[in-house]
């Protein structure tokens, strides 16, 4: 018998490559500590719990002017739009999306590109939700996001091709994908992006190893959740209990209520925590009823789909408050006395405070200046006591004429848009990304729709104040107080981070990667990324220094709508890319 | 099986979008500007129609169809060059869609643009629509050329009711409509909401028509021409035109014509000129008949054509 010497080295050398694959495969552990562990970055939201909290604290506001940049990559091409995502950092790699479903692995200490994924879109899409993707899972080998035509696509994360395609929903159908996916207990968290009409919004589970489907769960009330064993589909109960609740006639068919901006988790009560957005068609004055599951958050259980609860924050939504904005676990002490809670900072202009064990409402309170649709919240329940001739009109009572105008505030791109908040366990804070602007309402005299007549409703967004629309806001979740603002002339539209040297960061569309004191909101940082910064920043340990990332590229939805808030950022100039700073060894000293 | 028809389906729709010239320019991103001569001098003439919208334009085995289309090739061949289709994907509303089709490019295909587009209302007070500052809001496009004018229309069952006197039959009788049209608002809200229970929704008008033959609902509501195209199917056949009005619909009627970027004017006085001859030989009532739909001249002409001429338009022998 000849000795095969090549066979043995290849199986050795297999062997040996399976090895360091399997101590870099990011695991089930990994992800659910990820909040604990500085060195990487395995989830979106810098831990399940979605706090954007950091526990390092070698960069402090003596020494973040140090904070000085390493290297920038560029995402190439002509797609230069919406750069929303969160990187994500383990064993020395970037993971990062960037707009139009593309994916990117670099090199963390040269900024080296190591692969590129293209998704390829169908031709003739026309995604609802601009062309923005906000980020990676990883898990095991693989680097998983979802794409513009409603696809989970599973990336080898070494050489970044696909390992499996999964379709989540029918792009033709008006859905699309562009939050990041999570990971829990070795199945992908999914939501779903749709248009404004004919849809119905859900979460899924996929095997994260397969991509074979493991649980659905329709976000409206009606429909039925199923559990797959062995490739069938069993029946797992209707979400609301039954159909037209809250409902008239057929509209719970295609209720909308999408999950587009993904979720969070509490691993304390193994809750997968959904904002839903608005409800279908626009004009509420044709489906009276709270349309649930519409602009709620939702607790599932990420075994099997079921609602635990829901907290439904603006019911029978008529002004496109969506509810997707993202719930944050937290705990506080009340007279000694631990409180799970969890809190959520609406579109609506309200934010809430609820336990994140059964969804009852503790408290809520306006996070912007003024709110004219609602006076405010039942002090018991958290539902909003609708303030008079605050709903924008039904077209179809007014004939051929421009109808009665309404003033809404806040617009409809809300307080708060998607733009993720950050809690910092030291402060206690919320630290609040947020806009102060109004909309006009009204009903087109004349409008038309696929070659027939229509009712449309015609709309401008407008800033509240002269000088600046977005503030960020730090927000004690105790007191509804607002502790300090930071006010931004263009609307803010990226994400907060918060770290233990007391540390926030956030970008602004003028192009800055900014830092403020986390006690009292003075600027203590600020660079000029050459693009607007509407991404959300981490931080990481390398080498023991400590490591900023954000995306620079200006886009996202505030530059497709136009009116008075136009002016402010038309000439504002689009990119893409990564930009990574650190706090250079020497200077930690000046702390 | 399913996967077989998935895969049809796929090469169907791939097929669909291969038909169309792609002549933007791919070094600066932005679609050709298509004047008059430079249309004549590439010998085609890119029609925009909206996709999957019988009997306006649909494709059936792969092959553009229906009026619009038709049209369409009429125009192209009288301005002596060949005719392309472009598929619209509609956006929430017209101006999304000249946007997208007609001034600028979608955003996702920016070298893409129609030459002309068809089913285009004809109507000057949306026209010369002004926004909050003044500005005209469709300055970019021409409107011109009304070829139709389209009106609603119900459908019923006759073995589920004896007629449609009023809608307010829909408030004990399920009816279908396509969603997010004018027809399902106007009955999710009439009568103060009491038919509301009883709309039913749809993707399209063929659907509400399985739905009616599988007894889900009583009566659809759409466009004439949809509702006619329908009714002339064989198995449509025992279903029956209402002749009922539509008590509080701001347009009851309103003229259908076509839309060019505002700096092809030369390319609209030519098509438009073209266009008036059809409307005015009757050839555009042809055109109707032969796909079994009434035709109605546009009001545009029926204010100032003699009774004769309006005649002839209409289709009525001379």
């Amino acid at each position: 018998m000849r000795s095969n010497k090549f066979g043995t080295r290849i199986a050795s050398s297999a062997l040996a490559l399976a090895v360091s694959f399997g101590a870099q495969a990011v695991t089930d552990q990994d992800i659910m500590n990820d909040e604990n562990t500085p060195e990487d970055i395995v989830t979106y939201g810098m831990g399940l719990k979605g706090q954007r909290f950091s526990t390092l604290d070698t960069l402090t506001r003596e020494n973040v002017e140090y904070l000085q940049p390493v290297w920038a990559f560029s995402f190439g091409s002509e797609k230069m739009r919406g750069q929303e995502a969160q990187p994500m950092v383990k064993d020395g790699v970037m993971y990062v999306t960037a707009s139009y479903s593309r994916v990117y692995a670099i090199d963390v200490k040269t900024g080296d590109e190591l692969w590129q994924y293209d998704a390829r879109l169908p031709d003739g899409i026309m995604p609802c939700c601009d062309v923005v993707n906000r980020g990676v899972a990883l898990y095991n080998d693989k680097v998983i996001f979802g794409t513009l035509d409603a696809k989970l696509v599973a990336l080898n994360k070494d050489t970044g091709k696909p390992m499996w395609i999964k379709k989540v929903e029918d792009y033709q159908a008006g859905y699309a994908i562009t939050a990041a996916p999570m990971v829990i207990n070795g199945n992908v968290i999914t939501g779903v992006s749709g248009g404004e009409f004919g849809i119905v919004g859900k979460v899924e589970a996929y095997d994260a190893n397969t991509g074979e489907l493991v649980w659905t769960r329709p976000t409206v009330e009606g429909h039925m959740g199923y559990v797959y064993k062995d490739g069938k589909a069993i029946e797992n109960g209707i979400s609301g209990g039954e159909a037209g609740k809250t409902w008239p006639g057929d509209m719970w068919k295609n209720g909308g209520a999408a999950t587009w901006l993904g979720g969070t988790y509490d691993a304390d009560t193994n809750s997968i925590f959904f904002g839903t957005g608005n409800p279908a068609p626009w004009n509420s004055h044709l489906r009276p009823g709270d349309n649930l599951f519409s602009s709620s958050r939702i607790a599932i259980d990420p075994d099997d789909g079921s609602i635990k609860w829901h907290f439904q924050t603006t019911p029978h939504d008529g002004w496109d408050y969506d509810g997707v904005n993202e719930l944050i676990s937290f705990d506080y002490s009340d007279n000694g006395k631990t409180v799970k809670a969890a809190a959520t900072a609406d579109r609506n202009g309200f934010m809430y405070v609820l336990n994140r064990e059964n969804g009852d409402f503790i408290r809520g309170f306006p996070f912007v200046d003024k709110i004219t649709w609602a006076e405010g919240l039942d002090p018991k329940t958290g539902r909003p006591i609708f303030a008079e001739g605050g709903r924008p009109g039904d077209p179809s009572v007014t004939d051929n004429a421009k109808g009665e105008q309404v003033l809404a505030q806040p617009a409809f791109l809300g307080g708060k848009n998607w733009m993720p908040m950050a809690y910092s366990q030291n402060t206690g804070l919320f630290y609040v990304p947020s806009n102060e602007w109004a909309m006009d309402i009204w009903n087109e005299p004349v409008s038309y729709k696929k070659g027939a007549a229509f009712l449309g409703a015609g709309f401008t967004i407008k800033p509240a104040n002269d000088d600046y629309i977005g503030v960020l806001r730090a927000m004690d979740p105790k007191t509804g107080e607002e502790v300090w603002r930071y006010e931004n002339t263009a609307p803010l539209w990226g994400g907060a981070m918060a770290t233990a040297g007391d540390l926030v960061f956030t970008g602004t569309p003028e192009g800055y990667l900014k830092a403020f004191d986390a006690k009292t909101g003075e600027e203590l940082y600020k660079f000029n990324t050459g693009s607007g910064v509407v991404g959300t920043p981490v931080t990481w340990v390398m080498d023991g220094e400590q490591y900023v990332s954000v995306l620079s590229g200006w886009g996202g939805a505030v530059p497709l709508w136009g009116g008075e808030v136009a002016k402010v950022v038309k000439h504002f100039n689009q990119g893409g890319m990564v930009w990574t700073f650190k706090l250079p060894k020497d200077r930690v000293a000046s702390k | 099986m399913k996967h077989v028809t998935l895969l049809l389906l796929i090469l169907a729709c791939a097929n669909l979008w291969a038909q169309e010239v792609d002549d933007g320019n791919d070094l600066l991103n932005r679609p050709a500007d298509r004047t008059y001569d430079r249309i004549l001098e590439s010998g085609y003439l890119k029609v925009g129609v909206y996709e999957n919208f019988p009997p306006y334009s649909y494709a059936e085995d792969g092959e553009p169809k229906g009026v619009d289309v038709e049209l369409g090739r009429r125009i192209a061949k009288e301005l002596g060059v060949e005719f392309r289709v472009h598929w619209i994907t509609p956006d929430e509303n017209l101006g999304d869609d000249l946007r997208n089709n007609v001034w600028k490019g979608h955003y996702l295909a920016k070298q893409r643009l129609a030459d002309l587009m068809m089913r285009v209302p004809y109507d000057k007070q949306y026209a010369y629509m002004q926004d909050s500052t003044g500005e005209y809001i469709n300055e970019q496009v021409v409107m011109f050329g009304p070829y139709q004018q389209e009106t609603w229309q119900i459908a019923y069952d006759p073995n589920r009711l004896d007629s449609v006197e009023t809608v307010a039959v829909f408030q004990y009788h399920p009816i279908g409509v396509e969603i997010d049209t004018l027809p399902d608002f106007y009955l999710s809200s009439g009568l103060r909401g009491r038919l509301r229970e009883q709309v039913h929704h749809y993707r399209t008008i063929s659907e509400a028509f399985n739905a009616m033959r599988q007894g889900d609902v009583s009566a659809v509501m759409g466009m004439r021409a949809e509702i006619d195209h329908e009714l002339s199917k064989p198995a449509n056949a025992h279903f029956q035109r209402a002749g009922n009005g539509f008590p509080g619909i701001g347009k009851q009627v309103w003229d259908v014509g076509m839309a060019i970027k505002h700096t092809h004017r030369q390319l609209g006085y030519a098509l438009e000129s073209i266009v008036d001859g059809l409307v005015r030989t009757g050839e555009l009532h042809a055109l109707f008949a032969g796909l079994n739909l009434d035709y109605s001249v546009p009001n545009y002409y029926q204010k100032f054509l003699e009774p004769k001429a309006l005649a002839r338009a209409g289709g009525e022998e001379q």
